[in-house]
């Protein structure tokens, strides 16, 4: 039994498998979230709203990414379901983990110094990008694809590379807390848009390459119709096009509250 | 210039005038991507039926041209579809002058089960031009022989789901009718696209 999903030179079947690395990774991720409530919450605190489920529907989309079958026809067959998993790793699960977690949880985390100084430094837009990116482009590199993702514990680097990077990219755009000094609005949304062109280089290649990228890929077991050049252009038209979509969808929702906040004062404060 | 020079061009420029171009000689073996034979392989001479039913006299039938040439089946579930994609890819890509020059011929190593109806279409599916040949397990055994091959062989007891054991290697045949250097699993189409226009333009065995 695999404990995480990877490339495997058997034929794909449909069979269900269990990873129950990623139900830990499940089950981590949700428990510590309720003892957090229960041991840490405060008395008279702001209230959960519907933080919790934001949380869950993260964690859900984590175990999505992670898990049968998605999990392993990315690690092994499909470059196309690769990169379903880094859009579901870094644009979708950390936006709504980030969301879902409540003002004081996130102060308690960050109330050891050090935890601090590291919540500062990567709030940083400059950071966040550098950081963001460079574990983008170092992750599509074909000799990181091909030699990781044959092995769990190189693909699981991967996938939580990718969670940690679209951790950090988020932070300075949805991390809520004013001791961090977040970016004003217009500065957030110039953010968002500088971070659409960097994928755009991988993106390219995916789409324009004579031939396959990826060894693993390129000499997988068949599972579909489609040939690996046609599912390297599909996986470069997804990083480009969904990736794209969710930070202008993102940056739209800004650019509104921004506009709300220059009306109702208040509001831009948060 | 001297005489001597002079006449020794003679025959050059008389074979640029005759065939248009200067040949190419054989690459070197470190300039291929595949893995050369220190004693290149003759080409087998065997008939063995198409898929449509015709005998096809393989030496004579692949005279002159680069010839890919693989043993597999089409229950395979890995090594013989990648084979066989990746090539066609390449061929598809490559200049007509190139692509026109080289056949691809596949022997069945399992004729229980590959019928000509299901190698035919299994084959066109990645390409029409690609040849499928069928024959006794026992004979095309005698040709990988010949080529230094391992005999195909059977695993598995159920007569629909067995797989069957052969080897992964493609042999390329140039035009003096030798293969000089093979393919095993694990060539990408990089690696054809390099190599085939070389195959095709090489001069192997030209005096």
């Amino acid at each position: 039994m695999n404990w995480w999903c990877a490339a495997q030179d058997t034929a794909w079947s449909w069979t269900w498998q269990p990873y129950p690395g990623v139900w830990l990774m499940v089950a981590v991720l949700i428990g510590a979230r309720l003892l957090a409530v229960k041991y840490w919450a405060p008395q008279t605190g702001e209230a959960e709203g519907g933080r919790a489920a934001v949380y869950v529907l993260g964690v859900v989309v984590l175990w999505i990414a992670a898990d049968w079958p998605i999990g392993p026809l990315g690690a092994g067959y499909l470059l196309s379901v690769h990169t379903v998993q880094y859009v579901l790793f870094a644009f979708v699960a950390p936006p709504l983990l980030i969301s879902g977690i409540p003002r004081w949880l996130l102060r308690r985390m960050i109330r050891p110094r050090w935890a601090f100084k590291i919540a500062w430094v990567l709030s940083r837009p400059l950071v966040a990008f550098l950081c963001f990116n460079v574990v983008l482009l170092a992750t599509h590199m074909p000799s990181v694809v091909d030699g990781l993702t044959a092995s769990q514990l190189g693909s699981f680097a991967v996938d939580m590379s990718w969670l940690i990077a679209g951790l950090v990219f988020w932070w300075p755009i949805l991390g809520p807390l004013p001791e961090l000094k977040p970016m004003p609005y217009p500065g957030r949304i110039v953010y968002l848009i500088a971070n659409v062109f960097i994928p755009t280089v991988p993106a390219a290649f995916l789409t324009y390459a004579r031939y396959p990228i990826y060894a693993l890929y390129e000499l997988a077991p068949p599972m579909s119709g489609l040939s690996a050049v046609e599912d390297q252009q599909i996986a470069g038209m997804i990083m480009k096009i969904v990736g794209g979509f969710i930070v202008f969808g993102i940056a739209s929702v800004l650019f509104f509250r921004w506009a709300g906040s220059e009306e109702t004062p208040e509001a831009g404060r948060e | 210039m001297k005489l001597s020079t002079r006449l020794s061009t003679v025959p050059l420029l008389a074979a640029i005038a005759t065939t248009g171009c200067i040949p190419d000689v054989p690459p070197r073996p470190e300039e291929l991507r595949g893995a050369s034979y220190s004693d290149p392989l003759e080409k087998p001479d065997f008939t063995l039926t198409t898929t449509d039913g015709d005998p096809f006299d393989f030496r004579a039938e692949t005279d002159g041209f680069v010839t890919l040439l693989f043993f597999g089946y089409t229950y395979c579930p890995d090594v013989c579809p990648i084979h066989m994609a990746n090539i066609a890819a390449v061929l598809r890509k490559l200049p007509p002058d190139v692509s026109r020059e080289v056949k691809v011929v596949m022997v069945t190593t399992d004729p229980d089960r590959d019928t000509p109806e299901r190698f035919g279409h299994w084959l066109a599916n990645f390409d029409p031009t690609f040849v499928g040949l069928i024959g006794s397990l026992d004979e095309v055994n005698e040709i990988q022989s010949r080529l230094r091959l391992p005999p195909a062989s059977r695993y598995g007891e159920d007569d629909n789901t067995y797989t069957v054991g052969h080897s992964a290697r493609v042999i390329a045949f140039t035009a003096d009718n030798r293969a000089h250097v093979g393919y095993p699993f694990g060539t990408r189409q990089n690696d054809w696209a390099h190599d085939l226009p070389l195959l095709v333009k090489s001069n192997w065995g030209a005096p």
